[in-house]
């Protein structure tokens, strides 16, 4: 389960790398990039969804609640993340989950009912706004939590 | 016209971005060069926060939201710290992409910023 699977260019002089003790595995490597760009998305959203709901919230209510919950995902999601421990695990897990289900729902919602979702959220048209980083996004979250599960009693 | 700040801005933020996305492919963790150029970044910015103050002062003021811009920069100065301190944990290739996601970063929040400016943004 543990190793050498980050880069193999790293020096494990810095830091105590293979022992599993309080650094999470899941914050080393390529999940460094994911948390970062978790982190940049968590900033983004919401920034915006703070200024949808100051500004203009009863244009389109519903889709600016949906930015929030968007936003308090991307939060949970980052922060998860980067904890170690099996609880942080199933967080993250239920965060990224929750983070597909609302892009690929929102996205479908945003194309047949246009006028509910203007395309002003994070997730509308499956983020396209974004650069589809949104849909891919929790596909890489999974993706890597998977590889990165917390160690179970051998059966 | 174009702002000359903002071609010095993408010029800035793309180098880091090369720079940085280069080293990771070369396989090398954050070094001199990666870090020097995160800094640049937060150098320019720096210098974009005082040409807008001197701007504002002598009646070239914002045309948009003002606190959305300032709100804008402010975070953006913190993007580069945040990106360093966090990539400079974990010795790894990756933590180069990390710098250079920073880089892209502050490219469209600039961007967003000279539509501010310019008073043709809302978001």
């Amino acid at each position: 389960m543990s190793g050498g699977r980050g880069g193999p260019a790293d020096r494990a002089g810095a830091v105590p790398a293979g022992s599993d003790g309080q650094r999470s595995t899941r914050a080393r490597g390529p999940g460094r990039l994911l948390i970062a760009v978790y982190g940049i998305f968590a900033l983004a959203t919401t920034a915006r969804a703070g200024f949808q709901i100051a500004t203009k919230f009863t244009e389109a209510p519903l889709a600016y609640l949906l930015s929030a919950v968007a936003a308090l995902v991307y939060i949970v999601a980052t922060i998860s993340l980067a904890r170690p421990g099996v609880r942080a695990y199933r967080v993250s897990f239920a965060a990224v989950t929750l983070e597909l289900v609302g892009v690929i729902t929102v996205g479908v919602l945003s194309i047949f009912d246009a006028r509910a979702f203007p395309s002003e959220t994070v997730w509308s048209a499956f983020g396209r706004g974004y650069g589809f980083v949104p849909l891919v996004l929790p596909v890489l979250g999974l993706i890597w939590l998977r590889r990165n599960r917390p160690e179970r009693t051998v059966p | 016209m174009i702002d000359p700040f903002f071609v010095v801005g993408v010029l800035v933020c793309a180098m880091a971005a090369v720079l940085c996305l280069g080293a990771a492919l070369l396989r090398q963790p954050p070094n001199d060069v990666t870090i020097l150029s995160t800094a640049a970044v937060e150098l320019f910015l720096l210098a974009y926060a005082v040409g807008a103050v001197v701007r504002q002062v002598t009646g070239e003021p914002v045309l948009g939201e003002a606190w959305e811009f300032w709100g804008y920069l402010l975070t953006a100065l913190l993007v580069p710290v945040a990106a360093f301190w966090w990539a400079i944990l974990d010795k790894s290739r990756w933590s180069n992409i990390v710098l250079a996601a920073a880089g892209i970063t502050v490219f469209v929040m600039l961007f967003r910023m000279e539509q501010i400016w310019a008073g043709e943004a809302g978001l």
